[in-house]
This record gives structure tokens, sequence and C-alpha cells, in this order.
């Protein structure tokens, strides 16, 4: 666990010194919040809509932030390939799920920052959360999962493809799951049936309800259990991925 | 990792006590139908300087990148320390300490902190690792350099030696150094050089140490061992290896490659090792103050008048010439290179001045 808070504390201090990194995806989270909320907060006014169109178009802003953001693991890792570093690190007794969390959990971490930023920028702008504190703690909690489980796929895609070109265009590909969703209106408001399918089986829909239920809604069981188990699940996925890929492509022996 | 490694690993400034060996047999590396280390057998006892020589792409850096555990042997085996490098690669990795190559630096952080860093990976504590770290800064001298200055800001000398410092930081008992001086300037080579010796008297530390320098391996190392195209074509201590060549060198230039090789056949007589170069024929003999008197006498009987004449002590490239039929240089001409492991990117670079 040393060896973990080690390497995290590398990564996060190493990301906060190329600020450049940091700032576009921070940028891209608040664009979202403030241009939807503004274009779009009538939807607010529809019949039946529960809470405020704040409030539902704040989880878009942060999962966008977590896709842009994710891109940080998989560039800190294709940086140590190239610079050597990750193999100093292999030769060390550190494992190899400590030298792939460093980059994953510092790149979570940030985003849960950038959460709480974007959470405040939200109560400035009137936004009145159902369940409180604790569901905004919850709110961030959720986005650090689903943080880690972008980090995981970014930082999967850098060890496989060891290119920081490849790496940003497949975490970027990830971009359009954030609109097949029920991105702007409530499911029930979206008239193409496709959409309605692609939001169905999205996973990004269940974080998107998750929180929403608890900005607009309440402590909810089910949106709130399939928001923890997609984003629990997600990052168990690309979290093996990338430490099955860190296992098949370095050759270090056991 | 186990126990006794642990506590060997860490046990202490001494590792003269401890099993510093190298065993290596019939250890081979292919990457697809290339080979790159051919059934090497090699023996490298405890406390000693190995020089493992060869030109680019000769097979060196896969051998050590076998070794320290990060390459996984196609076929043979290999103990460090008295430990598989294939089936106990955790027990290797806690007692060598390893400056490959490419140096592995973090360009975004100070040297202070990456040793710090490293210290805290092989299990030194906080207050530990701080006084590893200026121990060592001083040893690779580079204490006096700005703390805030960041790696990526420091010159190719000082990222090697601040390279060295971070395979100090655990006090192995084994020390791999890949190439340490290609690149650096003399002053540089020299301070690695005495470096080098110095780990090895005071602190009885193995060093494996890879170089293409003829020069180095012969002045730094007990033993040597001579690689081209992925085989060891030659073991032993730098002097006899050189003697068994003959002790020394009369290097005759002619005016063509015909006159050189007419006057190969007529010197036969006077010296059984002989190799022959273009227009160039070195001759191998005890003692070239005896010989020479009757080698001039015997080509201008031949009509076969030198263009130059040198008497020189055989060198190691004068024993890879005779193992191999090609001097190192040559060698490298050959345009083979050194195949790259699957985990390196192919952007990585070594480190430049």
């Amino acid at each position: 666990m040393t060896d973990v808070l080690l390497l995290v504390g590398r990564s996060l201090r190493n990301a906060i010194r190329v600020p450049a990194a940091i700032i576009p995806s921070i940028a891209i989270s608040v664009f979202f919040l403030f241009v939807y909320d503004a274009g779009l907060s009538s939807v607010g006014d529809l019949p039946g809509f529960k809470g405020s169109y704040l409030g539902f178009i704040l989880p878009v802003a942060i999962v966008s932030g977590a896709v842009s953001g994710a891109g940080l693991s998989g560039q800190a890792i294709i940086r140590d390939l190239e610079s050597g570093f990750f193999t100093k690190v292999l030769l060390t007794p550190a494992s190899r799920l400590a030298i792939i969390w460093g980059p994953m959990v510092a790149s979570a971490v940030l985003l849960m920052v950038q959460v709480v930023l974007i959470i405040a920028l939200g109560l400035v702008l009137g936004l009145k959360p159902a369940t409180g504190a604790p569901g905004l703690l919850a709110v961030v909690g959720y986005a650090f999962l689903w943080g880690m489980g972008f980090a995981g796929y970014a930082s999967f895609m850098a060890l496989r493809t060891k290119n920081s070109a490849a790496t940003e265009a497949a975490t970027f590909a990830f971009f359009p799951l954030i609109f097949l969703s029920t991105t702007f209106v409530p499911k029930e408001y979206i008239q193409a049936e496709w959409l309605k399918v692609a939001a169905t089986i999205n996973p990004t829909t269940y974080v998107f309800e998750a929180m929403r239920a608890l900005l607009n809604g309440g402590w909810e069981a089910k949106p709130l259990l399939l928001g923890l188990a997609v984003t629990l699940g997600f990052a168990t996925l690309t979290g093996g991925l990338a430490l099955f890929e860190a296992r098949r492509a370095t050759q270090l022996t056991d | 990792m186990t126990d006794a490694a642990t506590a060997a690993a860490r046990g202490g400034r001494t590792a003269a006590a401890l099993d510093g060996s190298i065993e290596v047999a019939g250890l081979t590396r292919d990457f697809g139908k290339l080979r790159a280390v051919d059934g090497a057998d090699l023996t490298v006892p405890s406390g000693q300087i190995f020089g493992f020589l060869g030109p680019n792409g000769a097979g060196k850096s896969t051998l050590v990148k076998m070794l320290v555990t990060i390459l996984r042997p196609t076929a043979g085996t290999a103990t460090v320390a008295g430990f598989d490098v294939a089936r106990q690669g955790g027990d290797v990795r806690a007692v060598i300490g390893v400056a490959l190559q490419e140096v592995g630096l973090d360009q975004l952080m100070t040297a202070r902190e990456m040793l710090v860093l490293q210290a805290r990976l092989f299990g030194s504590s906080s207050a530990g690792a701080q006084e590893t770290t200026e121990r060592l800064l001083r040893t690779v001298g580079l204490d006096d350099v700005d703390p805030k200055k960041r790696v990526g800001a420091y010159s190719g000398g000082m990222k090697r030696r601040l390279d060295l410092a971070l395979a100090l930081v655990h006090d192995p008992r084994i020390l791999f150094l890949d190439e340490p001086t290609t690149g650096l300037d003399p002053a540089s080579r020299m301070a690695v050089w005495a470096e080098v010796r110095r780990l090895n008297q005071e602190l009885g530390m193995t060093i494996f140490l890879t170089t293409q320098y003829l020069e180095e391996a012969d002045r730094l190392a007990d033993e040597v061992a001579i690689i081209n195209r992925g085989r060891i074509v030659a073991q032993g201590k730098p002097s006899d290896l050189k003697r068994s060549v003959g002790d020394e060198v009369v290097e005759i230039e002619f005016a063509d490659g015909d006159a050189a090789a007419q006057a190969d056949a007529v010197l036969a007589p006077l010296a059984d090792q002989r190799k022959l170069a273009g227009s160039e024929l070195r001759v191998y003999v005890p003692r070239a103050a005896e010989v020479v008197p009757e080698l001039v006498r015997r080509l201008d009987a031949a009509a076969l008048p030198p263009a130059g004449l040198t008497l020189s002590q055989a060198t190691l490239d004068d024993v890879f010439l005779r193992a191999t039929g090609e001097t190192m240089k040559e060698a490298e001409g050959d345009g083979r290179d050194e195949p790259v492991d699957p985990d390196t990117p192919a952007t990585q670079k070594e480190a430049t001045l």
C-alpha cells in the first residue's frame, strides 16, 4: 500500500507541475455547465420534470471532465515508458498494480478536485442538492469511481499502444457515449427510439441517473445502486485490463 | 521477495560477505527469427568487476536485461546472487542495482525527489531515505546542484551520475551498469571509473559492466567476456586474453592488398598469429623487438618493402579480431541493431549530452 501512495503522490506532483494538461479538462466541464444550463434551462419547466435543470446538467459536466481528464493517466504512463522511468520502477519491489495505480488514482483524485470546483460553481449558480452535503460527497465518490474507470481505460490503451497520440485518440473515442444518453433531457422526453435504446444500454446513463437522483431526487436506492454497480464494474474492468496489459507488455519475471 | 532476500538486500553496507555471483548457462533470447543472444555461458565470481565487451548490436543489453529480470529468456538458465532470474525475479531485483543504457529518469522531478522515492520503494523509512539521498548526492557529486532544479534541466553527465546514485539506494550486492560511460566526456568517464572501483574495493560489490570501449574493459575489469552476434567468443582476464594472441603486435602497412597477402605468406614461418586486413598485416609475437630485424630482412628479400611499420601491445581488439575475424569497428559497421524489448516504446531515447 505504501508503494501505491508513494506513486500516487509522485503522479499528483507531476500533474500539478504541468498545469496546461489539467486546465483544458476543467475548462470543458465549466463550459458544459454554463452553456447547457444557459441554453437549455427551460427544459426544467417542462411538465413532469423533477428538480432543477442545473442539477440535471451538472453530472454531464462531471462525466465530460472524467473523459477529458482520463488522458492524464495514459499520458503519464506514456511519458514514463518513453523516459525509461517505468522500467526503473519495475526494477524496484513496487508491485505492478502500484505502478499502474499511481497515475490512475492521481488522475481520479484530480477529477475529484475538479468535481468539487464544478459543484462549488453549481452552488454559486443556485444549485440546491436534494440530499444535502452527504449527497454532494456521494457525487464526488461516483466521480472518483468513474474517473478510475476512464483512467484504467487510458492506462490500458497507453500500455497497449505505447503511443501518445493513439492513447489520446482512443480516450476521446468515448466522448460520443456522453451524448448517446439522457444527456440533455430525461429519457421520457427523447423522441428518437434508437436514441432511447442507446441511452438504455449506455452505462453512462446510469452514472447520470445516480448523480441526478442525489442532486434532484433524493436517496433513491435503484438509481444509486445501478450507478454504483456501473461505476465499480467499469473501474474494475478497465483497471483489470490495465494490469493484465502491464503484465503482458512487460517481460518482468516473477 | 523472500525474507532472506529482503534481509540481505537491506542488511548492511558490506556486500562482500554475501553471494554476489552470476552464473549463466546456455542463455538464449530470440526476437522473432532473430537470435539476439545465442547460448551464452558466463561465470562471474562474487566481488569482481566483470567487463562485458562487444560492438553495438552484439547482444550485450539483451543479456543484461535478462539478468536483471526485465526480459524473459527464450532458453537457458541464469542465477544472480544465487536466485534464478526466471523464477525468483523479485529476489533478484531486491539485491541488484541497475543503471541501464537508457537512463530512466523522470524529467519533472528533482534529483532529491527521485532518490527519496526510489529509496522508499525499496523499503527505507522517510528519515532513512533522506539520509541515503544526501549521502548518494555527495557520492556522485550532485550535492551542490540547486535542489529545485528538475532532472529535465540536467546535462547528460549529471543524468548518468544521478542514474548511478538511483541504482545504489538499497546497497545492492551486484551492480549492473549498461554502457555507463557512453557519450560522456573524458572527465566524466574517469569519474565513473573511479566510482566503480571504489564501490568494488570498499564495499565488495560485484560490478557487471557492459561497454563498447576496449580501454574501459581493459582498465577496469578483473575479467572480461567478449560477445559478438549474440555469441560469447572469449572470456578471461584481460592480460591472459591478450597473451593468448601474442603479447605484442607488429602492424605493417603495404602499398596494396596484394603485397600484404604476399607478405603474409612470407612471414608465416616467423609467427603463427597473423591477421590480414586490406593493405595492413598484423603479426602477433611474444617480443616484437626480437623479431623485427628478421621480419624486415625477409620482406626485403621478397621485394615487399613496408610502407609503414608500428610496434604496439596487443589489445582486446586483437582478441576480438582473432575470435571473430573482424575488428570491433568492422563488426559495428555490419549494421546489426540490437533488438529492443517489447515494452520499450519506439520513441525511447538514450540520454544525450
